[in-house]
């Protein structure tokens, strides 16, 4: 089945086109950021070998990687799900960020005698919240057609809009600042892993995400059937697939993950919810999914590659003066290569329902 | 006086929205739902400081925002028309690598983060005289007019005259519409969508030299506010009617405006920010809706 709609052009064996097709769009994005280093005078293979060295050259540097990557496992799962069934939800930012305040929330005023307690409602109000947010285009979808780009794409906005007037209003921290809300209590606040860095233990929650969206893929009947409609929606249909509610049920996925995600950020990264709580972890997300195929083990590599170049960028700039926006110009062209060949292999825009 | 400065300030508010919208809308209409606007904003904007900085004129930093805006478009309609990439993730992928090519150039080049401000920025001229601004109700708006202004409004009542009778709008709607159609025809749909898409870039850097040169002429990272996304939201409510999206503009630009006084009365900004999008979502089901509705009364 796969096979019928694999190529359009180009030959070669499928393992090699499959190799081929997971390396292409990061060896563009290595090249377009080398040439950008040659233009301003400074020798790529110097500032790739440091970048790899400040990403990977001792476990501090790992950790840091690492610490840096758990929102994307998240994000990149919550993406994959929808896009494996040729859903184009782009909505997990929104879910992300809302997920995280509300978790925050909890975490601030639930009563402090319930010590690490307080992290279970926290984590499922999240859920919740993620849910719901990504469940209202996905009804719209299935029920009105209503194009889910465009749908989602605004549910940001709002999200953005909603939680940017809270943290400023009525959950803004008298204590400290603007934009920020109080600290959630410390019996909340997710453990370190390996202290200095900041490797919470919402990385192993990331982690068993992956492992369950790998096992969803795999074995149960409902990945199979969502990714069936993924790959062909008429024959979906005439097997007595419920188009609508596979839509439905990837949304909820994705909400729920989403949140997961905003939650652990909050309560193990950052102890409370900030404006600019997410710098684009949803859109980062849409780019690890892509670059890993919607498969999980390689969400769980661009997600660290990912987790890398943030974390990598940063020392860079501080050592190098090189300015970390390299990063975003790797990440934005990963983004639009991985598509160029995903277009020719699997990621077909779904064909309306007529 | 209040009316009269609600006016002036929604009229400049609403000509990079419309701007980026016209070309948004057109491009729409050839098939491409152009999500990446907002790049081609950012980099007209940039584009227009530094030319405007390096050579005094305010016309030329205006067509090379422009020009700048078109050849991205044009880039960016190959990667979707020939690669076939999808257009919605290119295009949020472009969103991202434009604005880190400028944060880029602009921290190494400029030694800055975040703000370009050059010497000898020219700002656009107003096109009526100082004395306009006596006319009553609108004397603001008046005196405050800018050519961008004139042309933003100018394109949209020649738009619909000019989709509908002459040969280049026909075909790309063909294009869009039908473009089995078009192919049966001769007319390459793909050399038309790639016309359509630098048509939407050179509006979109028109909007952004807008932006930087209407009254700030400094560039910023955060200048477009999203408003890229915006001007998304105002062809999808107008259904792509060049009427419609522009007076859904208009209504998005005095919202933007009234964003500012609505601050001083209490109201939250950041919620008010809203409801253009919220706007879109009502739009967006209401249309679903009657398509379904009309869908189960032919059945």
């Amino acid at each position: 089945m796969v096979d019928m709609t694999a190529h359009q052009g180009g030959g070669g064996s499928e393992l090699f086109s499959r190799g081929f097709g997971l390396a292409f769009p990061f060896l563009v994005a290595i090249a377009v950021s080398a040439l950008m280093l040659l233009l301003i005078g400074e020798n790529p293979f110097d500032i790739f070998t440091l970048m790899a060295n400040e990403g990977f050259g001792s476990q501090r540097r790992i950790s840091a990687t690492l610490s840096a990557a758990t929102p994307l496992l998240f994000t990149g799962v919550a993406t994959a799900v929808c896009f494996r069934s040729g859903v184009f939800n782009v909505g997990v930012e929104g879910a992300f960020v809302l997920g995280g305040l509300a978790a925050a929330f909890i975490g601030f005023t639930a009563p402090a005698e319930w010590g690490a307690m307080i992290i279970l409602p926290a984590f499922l109000f999240a859920m919740i919240v993620g849910a719901f947010w990504l469940y209202v285009p996905g009804v719209l979808l299935a029920r009105l057609d209503v194009d889910e780009v465009v749908s989602t794409l605004m549910l940001n906005f709002v999200a953005f809009g909603i939680s940017g007037y809270l943290v400023n209003g009525p959950l803004l921290s008298e204590s400290s600042g603007n934009n920020v809300t109080p600290l959630v209590h410390e019996a909340a606040q997710l453990g370190r892993l390996l202290p200095p860095s900041t490797l919470h233990a919402g990385f192993f929650l990331g982690l068993f995400c992956l492992a369950a969206y790998a096992f969803w893929t795999r074995r149960t009947a409902d990945g199979f059937e969502a990714e069936l409609v993924g790959l062909n929606q008429r024959f979906s249909r005439a097997v007595g697939i419920s188009i609508p509610s596979v839509i439905i049920m990837v949304m909820l996925l994705s909400g729920i993950v989403s949140g997961l995600g905003g939650a652990s950020h909050a309560l193990g990264q950052l102890h409370r919810f900030s404006e600019g709580f997410s710098p684009g972890y949803g859109f980062t997300g849409m780019a690890v999914a892509l670059l890993g195929r919607n498969n999980a083990f390689g969400i769980l590599f661009g997600a660290v590659l990912f987790g890398a170049l943030a974390s990598a960028g940063t020392t860079v700039q501080l050592f190098s003066d090189i300015p970390l926006d390299l990063v975003n110009i790797i990440e934005g062209t990963v983004m639009i290569f991985a598509v160029v060949e995903l277009g020719r292999i699997t990621l077909f825009r779904r064909r309306r329902a007529t | 006086m209040i009316i009269e400065q609600v006016i002036a300030a929604s009229l400049i508010m609403t000509t990079p929205i419309l701007l980026a919208a016209i070309g948004g809308l057109v491009n729409r209409q050839a098939g491409i739902v152009n999500i990446a606007l907002d790049a081609k904003m950012l980099a007209g904007a940039f584009v227009a400081v530094v030319v405007s900085s390096a050579t005094g004129g305010w016309f030329v930093a205006v067509l090379a925002a422009a020009l700048c805006g078109a050849a991205i478009g044009y880039l960016f309609s190959l990667v979707i028309t020939r690669a076939k990439a999808n257009m919605i993730v290119a295009g949020l992928g472009l969103n991202v690598l434009v604005a880190g090519f400028l944060g880029f150039i602009l921290n190494w080049f400029y030694n800055s983060s975040g703000t370009l401000r050059l010497p000898g920025v020219h700002l656009l001229p107003h096109v009526f005289p100082e004395s306009s601004g006596n006319v009553p109700v609108i004397g603001g708006a008046l005196a405050d007019l800018d050519p961008l202004t004139l042309f933003a409004w100018g394109s949209v009542l020649a738009l619909p005259w000019l989709l509908a009778n002459t040969r280049l709008g026909l075909r790309l709607r063909a294009a869009g519409n039908a473009p089995q159609v078009a192919r049966a025809v001769g007319l390459s749909e793909k050399s038309l969508q790639d016309f359509g898409t630098a048509f939407a870039g050179f509006f979109s850097g028109l909007a952004g030299a807008h932006l930087a040169l209407a009254s700030i002429g400094l560039f910023n990272e955060g200048l477009t506010a999203g408003r890229g996304f915006i001007a998304l939201a105002a062809f999808y409510f107008g259904r792509n009617r060049p009427v419609t999206t522009a007076l859904v503009c208009l209504l998005f630009g005095f919202l933007d405006a009234a964003q500012i006084r609505m601050q001083t009365a209490g109201l939250p900004p950041k919620l008010i920010g809203t409801i253009p999008y919220l706007m879109v979502l009502v739009a967006l089901c209401l249309a679903g809706w009657r398509n379904r509705d009309r869908k189960a009364m032919a059945q």
